[in-house]
């Protein structure tokens, strides 16, 4: 295993409720590299996030994480990775201030004041909007403080569970162009998209997902983006097979 | 801020957000204060009327004039027994039983047969005594509070945000522990309060509180370790509720049923039926001619060499009293001692019991410190039977040799004889005044002792099963 592979799936097999969810997945991720996994629902996307956080084990191969086996290193590995969940599931009876410090104090931390508004800023949460309870948000309100708060970790890699959901076209882009820029410096970003198009936009690399198998993977040009249209006939080929 | 703590005053901020908080808060302070309220009264009216009865009741004995000392023995006197300090919290078996016993010639009074105390049942929802708002109110407002500490978080699919912070599933049980004990802490205070005010800086109401400590940290640590072990919520309350509903209501019952099942005591008609019967067979002490003491008049009259009773030179009719009292007390003390032994035994498997609810345990560590335990009760009732047979047997004596049997018999014929026949006060003043001496705090703590340990096994095993349990839905 090479030392800039700051994630890698080596043969990974896990079962969820007695049932195979991925079978023999194989990748790996380098450093300042923005890698997303495509695949149509109930693909084992999610899963794949929840194995290398350590919450759930595989069955056979193994998840690494900063050349580090996941399994007996959660603690270390979560401490240097931000995770985005699939359903936002912050606190409907705190605003968006309380949300993120609450959490960023549970990582041992904080951020004054002014970072926050400054997240805030980045991922477009109005500033009106900022002292309310969450319970009063919008879907993708609350999606903006989530990804706020994995910013705010200020940590080496990202772990994003279909980070644009719920989204509006303006919100994309500028996340997209966050996602860019943060790669640009040196983050590792592993996302989770329906989002063909989306999908294209950041990552260098995609991999294609379909019942568990890695099916595909699909790699940008230098200089360039990964081609959208081949990448969605592949898509729908593999949901047609 | 160490994250187990910010994870437990971020359940305080839900809980007042929630108004959880706010409901749980008002529905325990106002059952405090109701029991607080009418505890205190009954303890205030309780001690004072005990007090002055007792003084009133000596007082009245003490003032007799002079007169026939069998008088004196069918007068009769009544004892009390003032409550221990900590019956302020926990009354234990002295709601049901008798406070006071009259002390007469030939009877073991009602104390011994209580009509009132009705079995091993002792304390379930009778009255809102400090001690059963604490061993069964409490806890379901604890359940109240807790039981969607962390059932909550999986439901929302917060509890995957809160793994992923980095916090361990166990140090995010300890913050909502925390939290939970914290609130129990809070509503241990006023007990606190009203055992420093009943007892002050006493070892036996410290320790009382302690217990009481230990069993509220078990119910907190169950309510959060269900909570962390359930799917939902409402599957966290549905457990919840019914371990309360069994450890609190059920079991209880069916340990008390079981032993009276099993040991039967027998009613206080069948007891005096029986004692009745047995008294029957004896002499009549009153009649010194009574084929009964036939033997004893003759032993008499050997001994001091005379051929009529009338020549003794006491009176043969105080000797036959005594004697008589004395055969009595044997069959009377048969009967209330086994009746006694019957009584610990449900008692005893009521406290085996324990092992199932920790509610027995709290209840029997409870009545163990305060001193309103069978136990204690029993020996009151001991005490003021010796107390009984020393004050008859003394007029029975003083019957035997400061009246002539001459006098005796004329007593209603003769004015003058009647004079003579009755005895100055002083013999019944001197009469020593009763008083229980309450249970030293070495006996009511060795007592206790098996139960506290039953309370910490019950934390322990809460402990254990929150400790535990796996993180998160993630399967
Ligand atoms: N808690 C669970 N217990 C048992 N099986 C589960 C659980 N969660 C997911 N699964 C199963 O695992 C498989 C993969 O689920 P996963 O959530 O990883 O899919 P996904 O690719 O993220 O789908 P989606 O696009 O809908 O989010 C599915 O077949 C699902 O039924
Ligand atoms: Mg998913």
């Amino acid at each position: 295993m090479s030392q800039q592979q700051v994630l890698e799936a080596q043969s990974l097999t896990v079962q969820r409720g007695g049932r195979p969810v991925l079978h023999d997945v194989s990748f790996a991720v380098g450093e300042g590299e923005v890698f997303a996994l495509l695949g149509g629902n109930g693909a084992g996307k999610s899963t794949t996030l929840l194995t290398f956080l350590g919450l759930i084990e595989p069955h056979q191969g193994r998840a690494m994480a900063f050349g580090q086996d996941v399994q007996g290193n959660e603690d270390a590995i979560r401490r240097k990775a931000a995770y985005l969940p699939e359903t936002a599931s912050l606190y409907a009876h705190l605003n968006a201030w309380e949300n993120v410090s609450y959490f960023l104090e549970l990582a041992r931390s904080p951020r004054p004041r002014d970072e926050l508004s400054q997240a805030f800023d980045e991922v477009g949460l109005p500033a009106d909007a900022r002292d309310r309870r969450l319970e009063s948000y919008s879907k993708g309100m609350r999606q903006k403080v989530a990804i706020a708060l994995a910013l705010l970790r200020s940590v080496p890699l990202l772990l994003l569970d279909e980070p644009t959901s719920g989204l509006d076209p303006v919100a994309i882009d500028e996340f997209n162009a966050l996602i860019t820029a943060l790669a640009e410096r040196g983050s590792t970003v592993m996302m989770v998209t329906h989002d063909v198009y989306g999908a294209c936009q950041v990552a260098r690399r995609v991999g294609l997902l379909r019942r568990g198998e890695l099916v595909g993977t699909f790699e940008a040009p230098p200089e360039g983006m990964i081609d959208a249209d081949e990448l969605h006939r592949a898509f729908a080929r593999s949901h047609a097979s | 801020m160490n994250p187990v703590i910010r994870v437990a005053a971020e359940e305080w901020r839900y809980w007042r957000r929630s108004r959880l908080g706010l409901a749980a808060s008002l529905v325990i302070v106002s059952v405090l204060l109701a029991s607080a309220l009418a505890t205190w009264r009954q303890v205030a009216i309780e001690r004072n009327q005990r007090a002055e009865l007792q003084t009133t009741a000596e007082n009245i004995f003490y003032d007799q004039p002079a007169r026939h000392p069998h008088r004196m023995v069918h007068y009769g006197h009544y004892v009390f027994r003032t409550p221990p300090p900590l019956a302020l919290i926990d009354p234990g078996v002295d709601e049901y039983t008798g406070a006071a016993v009259f002390l007469e010639g030939h009877r073991q009074n009602s104390a011994t047969f209580s009509p009132a105390y009705s079995g091993p049942h002792g304390g379930s929802f009778v009255s809102l005594s400090p001690a059963t708002v604490y061993q069964v109110l409490v806890p379901l407002m604890l359940i109240a509070l807790g039981f969607s500490a962390l059932a909550r978080e999986r439901e929302r699919g917060s509890d995957l945000l809160l793994l992923a912070a980095p916090m361990s599933a166990r140090g995010l049980w300890l913050g909502k522990t925390l939290a939970l004990a914290a609130a129990a802490a809070l509503v241990l205070l006023p007990l606190l309060a009203a055992v420093l005010s009943a007892t002050g800086f006493a070892l036996d109401g410290i320790a009382l509180v302690l217990g009481y400590g230990l069993y509220l940290l078990g119910w907190v640590c169950l309510t959060t370790s269900v909570s962390a072990r359930s799917r939902s919520s409402s599957n966290a309350l549905a457990v919840l509720l019914s371990v309360w509903l069994a450890v609190c209501v059920v079991l209880p019952r069916i340990a008390a049923s079981g032993a009276e099942v099993l040991l039967p005591v027998p009613s206080k008609i069948e007891a005096d039926l029986a004692v009745a019967k047995a008294m029957r067979e004896l002499g009549d002490g009153h009649n010194a001619a009574d084929p009964a003491f036939e033997q004893l008049r003759a032993n008499l009259l050997v001994q001091h060499g005379v051929d009529r009773v009338e020549d003794l030179p006491v009176n043969i009719r105080g000797v036959v009293a005594e004697a008589a009292e004395a055969e009595q007390k044997q069959v009377m003390d048969g009967f209330s001692e086994a009746y006694a032994q019957q009584e610990q035994a449900q008692a005893e498997a009521v406290r085996w019991s324990s092992f199932l609810s920790p509610l027995l345990a709290i209840r029997g560590f409870s009545t163990s410190l305060a001193g309103t335990d069978l136990a204690h009760r029993h020996r009151f009732l001991v005490e003021a039977e010796q107390a009984r047979y020393q004050f008859v047997q003394d007029l029975n004596r003083i019957h035997a040799s400061d009246l002539t049997y001459t006098d005796d018999i004329r007593r209603s014929s003769d004015a003058g004889a009647e004079q003579r026949t009755r005895v100055s006060p002083d013999n019944w003043r001197s009469l020593a005044k009763f008083r229980l001496t309450p249970d030293s705090l070495a006996d009511r703590l060795s007592r206790g002792m098996p139960f506290f340990l039953l309370l910490a096994v019950f934390l322990a095993l809460a402990t254990g099963l929150g400790i535990t349990a796996r993180p998160a839905g993630v399967r």
